[in-house]
């Protein structure tokens, strides 16, 4: 197949799948609404204030976006660290960015919130702090001589990780007993159905991370063949890594912000697509945008009914399906290096 | 309505001023009682927040066990519509549909049961579900007890919003009464040091802010860990072991569970109350909630802590 032959084959089996997961995901709920009532509400032809329109619009729906916003965010700062670290294992959870992020929003939390926009702001800062320091820690630690070795990258990427959450059980011990619980169902990973003015700002931010990691994807094709190529080839690669590097922990803190830290999504989402489409990120960074937003959405939806009327983290699953993935990754990809 | 959280932090073993202290709750429920039935209520909840209710609510989901308890204790749960997975008690209870755990009970679940109340606790439940439940509309009371004169406003308040005024008297009277009959049964005794064990690894206690300590100190007994900063700190088992406890209470959570965590104590043979082989289990269900079952827990508290006061 041509290479235009197989975008458009990708692109077709994104739109299909985005709308199966989301038809599905607003479909099935412990409300246990009949099909025909859903599509009442979503055609509108349900009352403003009625169980079903709540249901649906207030609590379904807002979920779905959050999902969605959350994938596609942790599945293009996947690709941002990949290509940065031209090392297809990279993501935020393996770099021990999300742990960083994780650190910054506890500490956040603990100051005390009221709920409002202005703390989510607040709670986002923090956690992009904590994702700063600590992916240029693993940068720091990792590189050597330009490059980033696979196995010192993961070490370091597994130390930070460790650092940060130990932080973090610092942090926790010292909280209040009645609070511990609400902390450790946030370190699970749990999409929640955000408020619309949060839910817009975390839009804003997943749009802005895309933005500036996309508007570098040709740079970052040229940076795989090297960094002195990419030198040599007219990239500005201190610039280019800088902003790929801060668009990546700004992805990451707000979906640690607004979701909790989650793992993995940015390791299978762009793995699965470079399997289809190839290395180029102009491709790989707007569809892993939407792969992740589909990965994440089915991980929710499974979360949400699996138990129902309790639910499990999302964390639990994508960490229960990324793990292996993981290993099978390093198994037959990475041979060589082990 | 104010019956007041902050303010009568008192002595912990002092029945006559609960006693005082539930006459003024009481009072302030009779006469919130007899204004209740007017369309449109306005009720200021135990955060202070001014909750308003078009009529007394029909429909009240359960996020807090010890809610949940209280208003079966009152009568009142025929408006009950909703509990979580942990209102156990009493059985009757699981007959209401479930809406899952406290820290994240399902939102749709909830929203399908139509409440026109829920229930809810600054100690449990999280402040995500309380901010979305408000922004649906659906009206959020919050509740929190620490001391027994709490308890007994919990119980004043959620008698009045169940249409229930007339069962808190009776209810409250009751309660002092036997806390009565268990305050004359130790008061001739000397007063033991008491380790109470909430969870053993890590070691977790009560301390100055929770109700157990209070109920230890109703049963007689001294808390070591009475003077501690906080509700339920982790404790040093070198410092709980440097107070040379007389009794050690180990709380057993859910029912069938052994004591927890026996042996761990048994092989501190210098300890005082492992020599006197005075260890003993309870119910944590009993201490730990501030429902009715309270003055079980200090009955059976003062069992263990003065067995000669009940042969």
């Amino acid at each position: 197949m041509t290479r235009l032959g197989r975008l458009v084959g990708v692109l077709v089996l994104l739109g299909v799948g985005l709308v199966a997961a989301v038809t599905i995901a607003v479909f099935l709920g412990s409300a246990r609404l009949s099909p025909a009532t859903v599509l009442q509400v979503l055609t509108g032809g349900a009352s403003a204030g009625s169980t079903e329109s709540v249901v649906i619009l207030s609590l379904r729906l807002p979920r779905i976006a959050a999902a969605m916003l959350a994938g596609g965010a942790l599945a293009v700062a996947g690709v941002g660290f990949q290509g940065l670290t031209r090392n297809p294992l990279a993501e935020p959870s393996v770099l021990g960015v999300s742990s960083g992020a994780a650190f910054g929003v506890v500490i956040a939390q603990l100051m005390g919130s009221t709920g409002a926009v202005v703390d989510a702001l607040k709670v986002t800062a923090f956690g992009f702090g904590g994702a700063l320091v600590a992916g240029a820690a693993v940068y720091l630690i990792a590189s050597v001589h330009g490059g980033f070795p696979i196995q010192t990258l993961l070490l370091s990427g597994v130390i930070v990780g460790i650092f940060f959450a130990s932080a973090v059980t610092v942090l926790t011990s010292l909280v209040d007993i009645n609070r511990l619980g609400g902390i450790i169902h946030w370190l699970l990973g749990n999409i929640a159905p955000l408020p619309g003015p949060t839910l817009l700002l975390f839009a804003a931010l997943a749009v802005l991370g895309f933005g500036l990691i996309v508007s570098q994807a040709r740079e970052l094709n040229v940076l795989a063949l090297g960094e002195e190529a990419a030198l040599q080839l007219g990239v500005n690669t201190e610039r280019l890594k800088l902003q790929v590097f801060v668009a990546a922990a700004l992805l990451t803190a707000s979906v640690v912000a607004f979701a909790g830290p989650i793992g993995f999504v940015g390791l299978i989402v762009p793995h699965i697509l470079r399997l289809l489409l190839g290395p180029d990120n102009r491709f790989l960074v707007p569809t892993a945008m939407v792969g992740g937003g589909i990965f994440l959405l089915l991980a929710d939806t499974v979360a949400r009914n699996i138990v129902a009327p309790a639910e499990l983290s999302v964390g639990v699953i994508t960490a229960l399906f990324g793990a292996p993935f993981f290993v099978y990754l390093l198994r037959t990809r990475h041979r060589g290096v082990l | 309505m104010q019956g007041g959280i902050g303010g009568h932090v008192g002595a912990p073993h002092v029945p006559g001023r609960v006693r005082a202290l539930t006459a003024v709750v009481l009072g302030a429920a009779l006469v919130l009682a007899s204004v209740a039935p007017a369309p449109g209520l306005t009720v200021v909840d135990m955060l202070g927040r001014e909750v308003t209710l078009p009529a007394l609510p029909r429909r009240i989901v359960s996020l807090v066990p010890s809610a949940t308890e209280l208003i079966f204790a009152l009568g009142g749960e025929e408006r009950l519509v909703g509990r979580t997975d942990y209102c156990d008690y009493p059985p009757a209870a699981s007959s209401k549909p479930s809406v899952g755990g406290m820290l994240a009970p399902n939102l749709e679940t909830m929203v399908v049961l139509k409440p026109d109340l829920v229930i809810a606790t600054t100690s449990g439940n999280r402040e995500e579900t309380f901010t979305k439940l408000t922004q649906l509309g659906i009206p959020v009371y919050a509740i929190h007890a620490a001391r027994v004169a709490e308890v007994m406003d919990v119980a004043a308040r959620l008698g009045t919003l169940t249409g229930r005024p007339a069962a808190v008297t009776t209810f409250v009277a009751g309660l002092e009464r036997r806390l009565r009959a268990v305050a004359d049964a130790v008061r001739p005794y000397r007063r033991p040091r008491v380790l109470y064990v909430l969870w053993p690894e890590p070691l977790i206690v009560p301390a100055r802010d929770a109700l157990v300590t209070e109920l230890i100190g109703l049963a007689g007994g001294e808390s070591l860990t009475a003077g501690e900063r906080g509700d339920y700190p982790r404790f040093s088992i070198e410092a709980a072991v440097a107070r040379a406890p007389e009794v050690i209470v180990l709380a057993r959570h859910g029912s069938g569970s052994g004591p927890m965590s026996r042996d761990k104590w048994d092989r501190l043979t210098s300890l005082p109350a492992v020599k006197a082989g005075r260890i003993h289990a309870v119910d944590g269900n009993l201490m730990h909630r501030y429902g009715p079952r309270m003055v079980d827990g200090v009955e059976s508290l003062a069992r263990v802590i003065h067995p000669e006061a009940f042969r």
